[in-house]
């Protein structure tokens, strides 16, 4: 079995660390990407429908508000990636 | 919830549950004497408020563009929220008088609220209908 001196571990863990916070960050994209395709199926139910603007900022506002939190709990586990391990 | 269907109303109820809700955790962290928690859950509940109010504003100005170009504008300024939500768990990591952790729980304290919100809604329909069918 291999073994490390404690730098070379200490570096190993590091680098995973980064490399995690790193693949973490992916997850950001998503809910950007999701909430576009919302704000363009809203604007095509205003075009359809106009009087029902004020129900669909309603609608929207509490889905983009829940739809980011996702994205928020990645940079959390990223940070925490990079700054205590 | 869905009984409101003005935005601007909706916003302040839940602004308004919010900051009730969070009372709970404020009174706490200063009973128990951590001002760095405090700070934190201060700092993240007002930076999650301001990001409400600008979301409200791109959804209205996204509302009047055409398909695609709402589509980029929404993806755009979420990008740019995502930098600004980075920059606040960042200096709360950064900064030893801030806690990190309350940081992150009042930036997520306005979803939370509408989840539950949403939950409690969902419970009284159903015991609404339940009441209604056994009558």
């Amino acid at each position: 079995m291999v073994e490390f001196s404690p730098q070379v571990a200490e570096t190993i863990i590091r680098a995973a660390a980064l490399l995690g916070a790193g693949f973490a960050m992916i997850a950001g994209i998503g809910p950007g990407v999701g909430q576009g395709y919302a704000a363009g199926k809203a604007v095509e139910s205003v075009a359809r429908d106009p009087e029902a603007r004020g129900n669909i900022i309603t609608t929207m506002l509490l889905g983009q508000a829940v739809a980011e939190s996702t994205g928020i709990y990645s940079l959390v586990i990223a940070i925490v990636l990079i700054f205590t391990i | 919830m869905k009984e409101i269907q003005d935005p601007v109303k909706m916003q302040k109820e839940i602004i308004k549950k919010t900051y009730l809700i969070s009372l709970f955790p404020i009174i706490s962290s200063l009973i128990a004497g951590s001002f760095d928690v405090f700070l934190g859950f201060i700092f993240g509940l007002i930076i999650s408020t301001l990001l409400l109010r600008i979301k409200y504003n791109n959804i209205r100005r996204a509302l009047d563009m055409n398909m695609e170009k709402a589509e980029k504008f929404i993806r755009n300024r979420y990008f740019i929220e995502y930098a600004l939500y980075f920059i606040v768990l960042f200096t709360s990591a950064r900064n030893t008088r801030i806690n990190f952790l309350a940081a992150a729980v009042g930036l997520f304290m306005m979803k939370f609220t509408v989840v539950l919100w949403s939950v409690i809604d969902l419970f009284k329909d159903t015991f609404q209908s339940k009441i209604d069918e056994y009558k």
